[in-house]
C-alpha cells in the first residue's frame, strides 16, 4: 500500500500527539472522561433524573467542544514553549494537514467519553439509523468548528496561561449559554436570540430532535443544518485568512 | 544549482509595538550562495533570528524582497517550505516522545515512509552519539542532549536548505564537534546551511562565508579570511608586562588585560612590537586576529561609544 505524503503526515500527527502520549500516560483518558461525565452527573442529580436524556445528548457535544479547547492549549504550548509550529511551518506539512492531524489526535482522547455516551445512547433506546446519521453529522461539524477555533486562537496566544483564561469563556459561550443541556425553549426570549449565534445551538437542536426530545419541523431542521455548516465553513474560511501560520 | 540559496534585498522588519523608527532588521541586503555553510554572527538583539525566521517563511517581512531557492518566499512561501528545514532558536523536541520517535516522526511527517525514516533515524542518532539514549524519553534528557535531538531531527531530513539558529548553544565541547562533523557531512551533500552562533571559533571553522549583523544590518560580509583582511588591525600581540601603556599607543589599538596588554596592529607594527618585546625579555605572543577580535573591534567600539552617544542607528 502506498500512502500519500499528506495522509502519512496526518497519521503521524495522530500517533505523535494522541497514541504515543496516551500509551505513556493512560490517565489522560480518565481525565477527559471526568469532565463531561461529572457534568452529566450534576445535571441528573439536580434535575432528579428528569434531564438525564438532555445530559446525554449534550454531553457528546460538550465532549467535541473539549477536543477544541484541548487542542487550543496543546498547540499554544507547543508553538510557544517548544517552537514546534516554526518547525512545522518550515517543512512540507501545510496548515490544513497540521490542523486535521492534530484535531484527530486530540479526538483520540475523547474516545472513552464518547464510548460511555454511546452506551447511554443505546440504553436510552435512541439507536436507529436516522438518529445515528444526525448525531454523526452534528458531532463531526462541532468537532471541526471547535478544532478550527482552537487552532486559530492558538496561533495568536502569547502564553499558555492566556488559553486557561480563554477556555472557560469559550465553554461558557458555546456550551453553557446555548441550550446544549436543555431545550432552547427553556431560555428567555432574548437569550434564545443570543443562542442563535452559537453553532452548538443548532447541533443540540438537531440531536435533541433526532432522538425525539424536542422534535423540529423539516424547515427548521434544514435551517439548523445550514447554520451549522455555515458556522463551520465560515470559521474555516476565516482561519485560512487569519490564522497566524506565518507570523504577520 | 547556480542560483543563490537566499537573496534578500532591502529587507526590513518592524515588530508590532516596537518603539517608533526601530526596526529589528533594516535595509538588509544579503546573498547566501548555494551549497556550503553560511554563518550569521552578531550581538544579542542584532536581528539574526528575525532574519532566519523571515527566510524560513515563519515571519513576514515588513518590506523588501526575498528569494529562497529561486522562489519568491514572501509571496509564495508554500513553494519554498517543502525544500527547507529549521531548528528554531530555543526549540525543543516534544518531551513525551523518545529520542528515536522524535527523529523518526519528524521524517514521517515530512513524507518519508517508515523504512526510510527508520534508516535515517538510526544513522543520525549514531552520528550525533544519541544511539545510547534512543529509547529514552526526551523529558529525561539533559538540556544539551535535547538540543542535539533537535539538530538530529533536522539533519536527518533531505531539505536543500537548513536553518540552524544557535544549534550548539549549551553543548559540551565534544558534542559541539560532533555537530560540526555532521554539518560538514551535510555540506558535502551540496546542501546549504544557514547557521547562527555566538561561538566565533565555530563560525570561523565551519562557515564558508560569514555575515556580521549589527542593528539589523550587515556590516561585514565575506569569507573568514576576507573578514580578517577587512579590519584595520588584523594582528594581535599579547604582552606580559614590560611596557607602559603610553609606549604602546603608537603601534595600534591597546587594551589592558590581566597582567599585561593586548595590542591590535597592522603586520609591520605587530612584528616591530614583538621584536622590541623579545629584546626586553618580555613574554610575547603574536598571531592573526581571530573572529572574536574582529567582532570586538567592529562591534565592541560602538558599545563603549553608546554609553554617552544617543542611539542613532548609524554604524560604519
Ligand atoms: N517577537 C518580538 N516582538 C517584538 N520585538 C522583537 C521580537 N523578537 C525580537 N524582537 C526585537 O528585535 C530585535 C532583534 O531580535 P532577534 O531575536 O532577531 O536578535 P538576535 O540577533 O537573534 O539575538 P540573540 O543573539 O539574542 O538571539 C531585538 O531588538 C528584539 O528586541
Ligand atoms: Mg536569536
Amino acid at each position: 500500500m502506498t500512502t500519500s505524503p499528506r495522509w502519512r503526515s496526518v497519521l503521524t500527527l495522530i500517533q505523535l500527539n494522541g497514541l504515543v502520549p496516551i500509551r505513556a500516560q493512560p490517565l489522560y483518558l480518565v481525565n477527559l472522561l471526568a469532565s463531561p461525565l461529572s457534568f452529566l452527573f450534576f445535571i441528573t442529580i439536580a434535575s432528579q433524573g428528569r434531564l438525564l436524556n438532555y445530559g446525554v445528548a449534550g454531553g457528546m457535544i460538550l465532549t467535541m467542544l473539549s477536543v477544541g479547547t484541548g487542542l487550543q492549549s496543546d498547540l499554544t504550548h507547543y508553538r510557544h514553549d517548544l517552537k514546534f509550529q516554526d518547525v512545522i511551518v518550515a517543512s512540507p506539512v501545510t496548515a490544513p494537514v497540521y490542523l486535521i492531524g492534530m484535531a484527530l489526535s486530540e479526538f483520540v482522547y475523547s474516545l472513552p467519553g464518547m464510548a460511555v455516551f454511546l452506551g447511554l445512547w443505546v440504553t436510552m433506546g435512541w439507536a436507529n439509523p436516522a438518529s445515528a446519521v444526525v448525531l454523526f453529522g452534528a458531532l463531526v461539524l462541532v468537532w471541526a468548528f471547535a478544532s478550527t477555533l482552537g487552532f486559530t486562537l492558538a496561533t495568536y496566544f502569547e502564553d499558555v496561561r492566556e488559553t486557561f483564561m480563554f477556555s472557560p469563556l469559550i465553554s461558557l459561550g458555546l456550551s453553557v449559554l446555548p441550550p446544549v443541556y436543555y431545550p432552547l425553549a427553556a431560555l428567555p426570549g432574548w437569550a434564545q436570540v443570543v443562542a442563535r449565534f452559537s453553532p452548538t445551538t443548532y447541533a443540540a437542536e438537531l440531536v435533541q430532535s433526532a432522538v425525539g426530545l424536542a422534535p423540529l419541523d423539516a424547515t427548521t431542521q434544514l435551517f439548523a443544518w445550514l447554520a451549522l455548516f455555515g458556522f463551520t465553513g465560515g470559521l474555516l474560511a476565516l482561519s485560512a485568512v487569519r490564522a497566524r501560520w506565518r507570523e504577520p | 544549482m547556480p542560483t543563490a540559496a537566499i537573496v534578500a534585498r532591502q529587507l526590513r522588519r518592524v515588530y508590532p509595538r516596537a518603539p517608533p523608527g526601530v526596526a529589528a532588521i533594516d535595509s538588509l541586503d544579503l546573498e547566501v550562495p548555494s551549497g556550503g555553510v553560511y554563518g550569521l554572527i552578531g550581538r544579542n538583539g542584532a536581528g539574526k533570528t528575525t532574519f532566519v525566521r523571515i527566510a524560513a517563511t515563519q515571519l513576514k517581512p515588513t518590506s523588501g524582497t526575498l528569494e529562497v531557492l529561486g522562489t519568491d518566499a514572501v509571496r509564495t512561501p508554500e513553494r519554498v517550505r517543502p525544500r527547507i528545514a529549521c531548528v528554531p532558536q530555543e526549540s525543543r523536541p516534544l518531551y513525551f516522545l523518545t529520542v528515536e520517535q522524535a527523529a523518526r516522526f519528524n521524517l514521517q511527517l515530512r513524507g518519508f515512509d517508515r523504512r526510510e525514516s527508520r534508516r535515517r533515524t538510526t544513522e543520525v542518532l549514531e552520528e550525533l552519539s544519541l544511539a545510547d539514549v534512543r529509547h529514552r524519553s526526551i523529558s529525561r534528557l539533559s538540556g544539551g542532549q535535547r538540543r542535539r535531538v533537535m539538530v538530529a531531527m533536522i539533519l536527518a531530513t533531505d531539505a536543500e536548505l537548513l536553518f540552524l539558529d544557535e544549534p550548539t548553544t549549551g553543548l559540551d565541547p565534544l558534542a559541539r564537534r560532533e555537530v560540526w562533523a555532521a554539518l560538514r557531512r551535510v555540506r558535502r551533500e551540496a546542501r546549504t546551511i544557514l547557521l547562527t552562533t555566538h561561538y566565533l571559533d565555530e563560525a570561523e571553522s565551519l562557515s564558508d562565508r560569514l555575515a556580521l549583523i549589527e542593528k539589523g544590518r550587515v556590516i561585514l560580509e565575506g569569507t573568514p579570511a576576507e573578514l580578517r583582511r577587512r579590519v584595520a588591525y588584523p594582528f594581535r600581540v599579547t604582552l606580559r608586562g614590560g611596557f607602559a601603556r603610553e609606549e604602546l599607543d603608537s603601534f595600534g589599538r591597546v587594551s589592558s588585560v590581566e597582567d599585561g596588554f593586548l595590542v591590535f596592529a597592522q603586520e609591520p607594527a605587530a612584528r616591530e612590537l614583538a621584536r622590541l618585546a623579545l629584546e626586553r625579555g618580555v613574554q610575547v605572543a603574536l598571531g592573526p586576529a581571530d573572529l572574536e577580535d574582529i567582532f570586538l573591534e567592529v562591534v565592541g567600539r560602538p558599545i563603549d561609544a553608546e554609553e554617552n552617544a544617543p542611539d542613532d542607528g548609524e554604524r560604519p
